[in-house]
């Protein structure tokens, strides 16, 4: 439907919207799109009834600086902004305010141990903003790599953007990489938490993912770290053991992150740092 | 030098209306005196305060309202009318020449707050209270405060005189069946934590099991936390302690505290019910 | 508060790892809490507290400290080829397990 007053449609306008407001890239997926690889209870419609369409906002991960860093403690602790999120309340508010149709920010925190109540690297895909990769399965968009996705979910009827035809994983470096010696660089660095193969015609074949090994790296100082810290300091006898527990610096950062989580959010970059898609946004004066 | 400008008042609404917040209005400090104990006035704060700017807004959307219970559990809250607050004190500072004191929207000690948000906005004629709790605008309905107390003299608004509570479906309710939505959905005589009558046309609450809220509006949240630390600590079997520590309810209390701004409010549901907390126009 | 009896979880735990989506396969995507009490037979309520456990309970703290020598020396290895500092390499550790 296009806008009276402009050829914009208004998929286009809740897009620059959301652009303006700090996405890097903005898609759109039909709610219905879910039902075929979400399970009941996780799909758009299960939390807003009625929805039709979810818009997906992608934003940048750590800037290119970050990325030189030799501390990795830095990414850890502001390798995550939350913009995308700004982009999607923003977008929420227009479509309710200008379009009069229901709109939320669709939820996507894992409060039941690691399951999200919904997945936005599904809303990502379906959107056609990457598609999966072998690091750790995350969604990779071809043009700028790595990047962070929330959603919101909507009454409104919006025409959707097809999944992407041709993933960005493997990059065409790596499918040569793999043909050398059988791995690819993200595989090669993390083989703890990887695994998988390159087929002949240059896909993946098979890609394997150990999340909760993950979870120790990438989230390495927070709730699991506190929960297991905790019980470890809980069962400890010895006095002298446990204030030298709850004192170190293992304990200390991991209040910390809980305190100041939504900047350290996601604490591993290793598989990324490695990976080829979207580098050359790395490199900078 | 401070100076205040005629137009202070426009300006500041409107600083406050780009921020994002729905309603601006200012109270008088003095006017607190008559409500607020001693330690929870403003001028308690910023000595020789004299008016409260106070904005509302980042209320729940109409979806989230109509979205999945459990949506609004998780993601009710969220940070933004404090921001606006934030940038209000800078403003009053930079512009007007004037001490102002973002007040804190947390507890000053257990569940005391430092100074009353919701009495700000009633004294700044905002809202006023409901039977449900929490003080409703007219217009708006349901929204989260901000405020800012400030040396500026600014001209002040005074209470309304007539509040968004009770709604006339809630008065039709009450001459009915004795009740309304929300003291029929949480009742205090029935295990919830609301009581109170109309009278006269007014709401009049006269219970409020605050204790009991804090178990449904803070589910997931310190208290909660604390309960289970206690209770771990006192169980003798390491595997029991295991099951309570890595456990489904304290996982998600640590969520909770991690993520407090989108999840500080857990339970809606005397909200949910009233016809005057939404505001908006039902959308499509 | 629900506590999990520990003999529940001892004897669903490694099923419910392996339903859910700990474990994870492009293309073959895992369980909610709800499909998999269905296959087991147990409440919904249960499954999600095992698998909460389960999911803290895989590995032990030793696993964060070797997480954390793993991402000091992987992204140091790199910076020192990208930034052509040899300096910021650590000398070498033994494989990953």
């Amino acid at each position: 439907m296009l806008n009276a007053m402009s050829a914009t449609t208004r998929e286009e306008e809740i897009k620059a919207v959301g652009r303006r407001a700090g996405a890097r890239v903005v898609g759109i997926a039909a709610a219905s799109a879910f039902d075929a690889h979400a399970p009941e209870g996780h799909r758009p419609a299960d939390m807003l009834p009625g929805a039709k369409a979810v818009v997906v906002a992608g934003g940048d991960g750590p800037t290119a600086g970050a990325w030189r860093c030799p501390d990795n403690r830095v990414m850890e602790i502001t390798g995550y902004d939350l913009r995308e999120n700004v982009a999607v309340h923003a977008m929420a508010d227009h479509i309710e305010r200008e379009w009069r149709h229901y709109a939320i920010q669709a939820p996507a925190l894992p409060v039941h141990g690691h399951a999200p109540p919904m997945s936005m690297m599904l809303a990502a895909e379906l959107a056609g903003l990457g598609t999966r990769s072998f690091a750790a399965h995350i969604i990779l968009n071809p043009e700028y790599g790595l990047l962070y996705y929330a959603a919101l979910i909507t009454t409104l009827e919006l025409a959707p953007d097809p999944p992407l035809d041709r993933p960005a994983c493997p990059h065409p470096g790596c499918v040569a990489m793999y043909k050398r010696i059988g791995t690819t660089p993200c595989l090669r660095v993390c083989p703890a938490c990887l695994s998988g193969r390159v087929s002949s015609e240059g896909r993946i074949e098979e890609s394997t993912y150990n999340r909760e090994r993950c979870h120790s790296r990438a989230q390495t100082y927070g709730i699991g770290s506190f929960q297991k810290a905790l019980l470890d300091i809980v069962n400890e006898d010895d006095p002298a053991q446990r204030h030298a527990k709850i004192h170190g610096d293992f304990f200390t950062k991991s209040l910390q992150a809980i305190g100041f989580y939504r900047d350290s959010i996601a604490q591993c970059f290793e598989c990324m740092r490695v990976c080829p898609v979207g580098r050359k946004y790395r490199k900078l004066e | 030098m401070a100076h205040l400008p005629e137009d202070a008042r426009h300006r500041l609404r409107d600083v406050a209306l780009k921020a994002g917040a729905v309603v601006c209005g200012v109270a008088d400090a003095a006017a607190f005196e008559k409500h607020a104990p001693a330690g929870h006035r403003p001028a308690d704060f910023l000595p020789g305060a004299r008016a409260v700017i106070v904005v509302g807004g980042a209320a729940p959307r109409a979806g989230d309202w109509q979205a999945s219970p459990w949506v609004l559990q998780t993601m009710g809250t969220t940070e933004r009318i404090q921001g606006v607050g934030r940038r209000l004190a800078q403003y009053v500072e930079a512009e007007f020449g004037y001490y102002a004191l973002y007040l804190p929207p947390g507890t000053e000690s257990g569940s005391n707050p430092f100074v009353s948000l919701m009495l700000a906005a009633e004294l700044a004629g905002l809202g006023s209270r409901s039977l449900a709790g929490p003080v409703l605008n007219r217009e708006h309905g349901f929204l989260y405060w901000s405020a800012v107390a400030t040396t500026a003299p600014l001209p002040v608004d005074g209470p309304e005189d007539e509040g968004a509570c009770p709604a006339p479906a809630c008065r039709q309710m009450w001459e009915r069946e004795r009740t309304t939505p929300c003291l029929s959905v949480c009742p205090i005589d029935g295990g919830g934590c609301l009581g109170g009558e109309l009278v006269n046309g007014r709401p009049v609450r006269h219970s409020y099991d605050r204790d009991r809220c804090a178990t449904r509006v803070h589910t997931h949240w310190i208290g909660g936390f604390q309960q289970v630390l206690e209770a771990t600590l006192n169980e003798p079997d390491r595997e029991k302690r295991k099951m309570m520590l890595y456990g489904d309810y304290f996982t998600r209390t640590l969520w909770a505290l991690t993520y407090s701004s989108t999840n500080m409010a857990q339970c809606f549901e005397c909200l949910r019910v009233c016809p005057a907390a939404h505001g908006l126009r039902p959308l499509e | 508060m629900f506590v999990l009896d520990p003999e529940i979880y001892r004897r669903y735990r490694d099923q419910v790892l392996a339903l859910c989506n700990s474990f994870q396969r492009i293309g073959q995507r895992g369980f909610s809490d709800r499909e998999i009490a269905e296959r087991l037979g147990l409440e919904e309520r249960v499954v999600t507290e095992i698998r909460c456990v389960a999911e803290r309970d895989m590995y032990g703290l030793d696993e964060w400290q070797r997480a954390i020598e793993f991402k000091r020396r992987v992204s140091r290895e790199w910076q020192a080829a990208a930034l052509k500092r040899p300096d910021l390499k650590e000398p070498p550790k033994p494989p990953e397990p």
